[in-house]
């Protein structure tokens, strides 16, 4: 059919459209702040990044331009893949095209419009970065332009190297699969670098005292790697800021040359892959390799559905509520099918990882030496973001990931409060565990005391306790049951009551814990407070103080978990299948 | 006919509105222990709304839903507790195994843990034809199959009140008539039965009773005979009745303008 790719185009335009306007009207004006204003900052920060590097340091400007673009490409590589597998692999409209009489080339080109999104958006720190660079070195009116193609070439190159890189993929993995675990690695890989950034590279950055920053190090590996195709872009630029015409020329036309090859060897790739069907229409069977459960005894074959008496009995039969053995426990059937999930969904265990990974990065940066927290109160720190954190990645989607599960869950003589209830102590331990061994370890490595120890513990215990609960009933304030994507299965609501109630919780607890503290060390005697004199009559009053806010912490968390429970018992919806 | 038997179901003038739309509208009807009762209607016309009001997962505007004489709003445990509800896209847990989901809804519903739930689970997997699936998790069932572990979950714990919203949905020829024997034996046994369908065979060759909604009331309720009589159509069949009751345009005159106009 000729002319097909304009139709398929205004078809997914028209659907994104609605997708829009179905959208909450507040959403969308926060989601228009947001965008603004992460724009601005982005893209502010990085233009102005790249003017003063593009001023300053025209020395480094080859190595600097050649490390952006390698960047930007590695960046769009990982983060971008989930999208480009979404968009070209996934989805059961892709079989409605493939069975009408379209050009592959035209489902390909019509798809990689919409799999390009999410590298042309990163694209844009990149493009602010070297406008910049432009700016300030003084570039000629040409560079700009040229830069616009050469990031745009880039995009391409990248996403074509996404499709053929999944056409491979794609002979042993199922292509949902393939964007769950894609989506895992760009969490580790974001998580990976902030943890870099607060290890290392922060370092390198950070000026030095009446000095430029040291980019010996960034030059000479550049130098070592300026082979690599996503260097060339870069090349081209620095070039046309020295001068040099024709060197620039060359490594534009390489880069458009590379990025042409790729894009044509992706959409060949590509029709052979959807001629064959690898993957994309219906997965192998997903069959979960466990020990095969043997009956212990093999009912005899019966005749009758049911019993196999064969003739209808009217009386009723003892209900098999009333067995032999111990009651079933609801709790122990939440906890057992979480379990089992949680194992088994790759999508879940992925987003997991760079929760974990994460709390190391904030660790590193809060125990740098530096530092004026004393060691006790510098655990204390840390022990509260980790249990915050944790909380809030293992808690807050445990109701809204029950997605139509949750229908038999208010099917079942169930209350909601039970439910939460069950989702606070499945999600306790985990967090518990993390905590008591990330405390344990910065106390020994802070040489804290037995007894310092011991008041860490206990502080996790009731932080922990409270960080979860809150998390769980952010979760049920809001919940999107139908979300397919985990990260998107707590309304804004939720997710603004869950952050906002574990910071008051935070603030409370460490202020009780305060009190407490000083207040034992007043009450003694002993303590330094100041202007406030330190008697027993002062440390009662603080101690007193610190109950009261403890007091105030649990109503807190007793308020959200109310809220939730009506919230859950109120829920009148269905929900349709994801 | 007036039935001496207690209702097992009851809908008392059940409405269910969405902003200015009314889904049900004022929907009232008794089904009998031991009875299977049909619930008809077109797509659209209602009667998945009923059947989730009347299992508790929607909340009426206005109107009340009693199980066995209790009303699922204001008791909602003991009304729960004793029935089973089947959507026509089941409830089902994608990342667990068929025998782990029995296994889940038994504990959930306090199912006493021992050989006789296990015996039970496994009579069930294999009048099913799921015993062969073990390992297979559900994520990867086909649509027949999971309204086959759907059913299955129900029947583990033998409610005394069945909502079925299509059960035979997607079964194949096999499985739809196991069903429906099953369902009939049930019956006998005492379970009540509200089937929602518009395969008008499978309600006539089951339902003693049957109700016709159509855009959220009900239009006639009895059994076939009442109904020809209401309608005054002697001899008809539940087919029949349905079109001339539901009212909708004559479909052979659509078909013939339809290619009418394509010629």
């Amino acid at each position: 059919m000729p002319g097909a790719l304009p139709v398929i185009v205004r078809a997914e335009l028209l659907g994104a459209r609605n997708r829009l306007v179905k959208r909450n009207p507040a959403r969308l004006v926060i989601l228009a702040i947001t965008l603004v204003v992460a724009g601005v900052f982005l893209g502010g920060g990085s233009f102005a990044i790249g003017a003063t590097a593009g001023h300053f340091l025209p020395f480094a400007l080859d190595s600097l331009l050649a490390a952006g673009f390698t960047a930007l490409s590695l960046l769009m590589l990982v983060v971008g893949f989930p999208t480009v597998i979404s968009s070209l692999f996934v989805g059961r409209d892709l079989l409605q095209l493939v069975v009408a009489p379209v050009r592959t080339r035209d489902i390909f080109a019509a798809r990689l419009m919409s799999a390009v999104t999410a590298n042309l958006l990163l694209s844009f720190i990149l493009a602010a970065g070297v406008l910049g660079v432009g700016a300030g070195a003084g570039a000629p009116w040409f560079y700009y332009p040229m830069a616009l193609l050469l990031i745009a070439a880039q995009v391409l190159v990248v996403t074509a190297l996404q499709a053929i890189l999944m056409t491979v993929i794609l002979r042993w993995v199922p292509a949902k699969l393939a964007r769950d675990v894609a989506a895992g690695v760009a969490g580790l890989t974001g998580a990976a670098l902030y943890l870099a950034w607060n290890l290392n590279l922060r370092k390198t950055f950070a000026g030095r005292k009446g000095g430029a920053p040291d980019v010996s190090n960034l030059t000479s590996f550049f130098q070592r790697i300026d082979w690599l195709p996503t260097t060339w872009p870069g090349h081209a630029l620095s070039a046309t800021l020295q001068g040099s015409v024709g060197t620039s020329l060359t490594w534009m036309l390489a880069t458009l040359a590379l990025g042409a090859l790729l894009v044509a060897a992706a959409e060949l790739l590509y029709e052979r892959t959807l001629l064959f069907g690898l993957g994309v229409f219906g997965a192998p069977t997903a069959v979960w390799r466990r020990r095969k459960a043997v009956p212990s005894s093999r009912p005899s074959p019966q005749p009758s559905p049911l019993r196999g008496e064969g003739v209808a009995r009217p009386s009723p039969q003892p209900s098999p509520l009333r067995g032999e053995g111990v009651p079933g426990s609801p709790y122990r059937a939440i906890a057992v099918k979480d379990w089992l999930g949680f194992r088994r969904d790759v999508r879940r265990l992925t987003r997991l990882l760079p929760a974990l990974l994460l709390p190391l990065g904030y660790a590193a940066a809060l125990s740098q030496p530096a530092r004026s927290l004393s060691g006790f109160w510098s655990n204390v720190a840390l022990v509260t973001f980790l249990s915050m954190f944790l909380s809030s990645a293992l808690a807050s989607t445990s109701i809204p990931t029950e997605r139509r599960g949750f229908q038999l869950l208010r099917l079942a003589p169930l209350t909601m409060w039970q439910l939460l209830r069950a989702k606070v102590f499945i999600a306790l331990p985990p967090v518990l565990a993390a905590i008591f061994v990330f405390s344990v370890a910065v106390a020994v490595t802070s040489k804290s005391g037995a007894v310092q120890l011991l008041e860490l513990l206990i502080f996790a215990v009731w932080l922990a306790a409270g960080f979860v609960s809150i998390s769980v009933s952010g979760g049920a304030i809001d919940p999107h049951f139908e979300a397919t994507d985990d990260r998107r299965s707590v309304g804004i609501v939720g997710t603004l009551t869950s952050i906002g109630g574990s910071l008051g919780f935070a603030v409370i607890s460490i202020g009780a814990l305060a009190l407490f503290l000083f207040g034992e060390q007043a009450a003694a005697g002993t303590a330094n407070l100041g202007p406030v004199p330190s008697t027993p009559a002062v440390g009662f009053a603080m101690i007193l103080g610190g109950l009261l806010l403890l007091v105030a912490g649990g109503a807190l968390v007793a308020i959200l978990l109310t809220f939730a429970n009506a919230r859950l018992r109120a829920f009148d919806a269905s929900i349709s299948e994801t | 006919m007036i039935d001496e038997r207690s209702p097992a179901v009851e809908a008392r003038q059940l409405v269910k509105r969405y902003g200015n739309i009314t889904a049900v509208d004022g929907v009232s009807f008794q089904a009998t222990q031991g009875e299977i009762f049909g619930f008809l209607g077109a797509n659209g016309a209602g009667k998945t709304t009923t059947l989730r009001m009347l299992c508790g997962l929607l909340r009426p505007t206005s109107g009340t839903a009693l199980i066995d004489g209790i009303d699922i709003v204001a008791e909602p445990l003991p009304a729960k507790a004793k029935l089973g509800y089947l959507d026509e896209e089941p409830f089902v847990h994608p990342h667990l195994t068929g025998r782990e989901f029995l296994d889940f809804v038994a504990d959930l519903y306090g199912m006493a843990r021992g050989q006789q739930r296990v015996d039970r689970m496994e009579r069930l997997l294999s009048l099913f034809d799921l015993a062969q699936k073990d390992g297979e998790l559900i994520g990867s069932y086909s649509h027949g199959m999971r309204q086959k572990i759907g059913l299955a979950s129900l029947l583990i714990r033998e409610p005394s009140v069945l909502l079925l919203d299509e059960p035979t949905n997607g079964l194949d020829p096999r499985s739809a008539r196991l069903v429906k024997d099953l369902l009939e034996e049930l019956a006998a046994r005492g379970t009540t039965v509200l089937l929602s369908t518009h395969i008008l065979e499978v309600a006539q060759a089951l339902c003693r009773r049957v109700a016709i909604i159509d855009r959220g009331r009900i239009v006639a309720i009895g059994s076939m005979d009442e109904l020809r009589v209401q309608t005054g159509s002697e001899g008809a069949n539940l087919e029949d009745l349905f079109l001339k009751l539901t009212a909708g345009p004559e479909s052979r005159e659509m078909i013939e303008r339809l290619l009418a106009s394509g010629s």
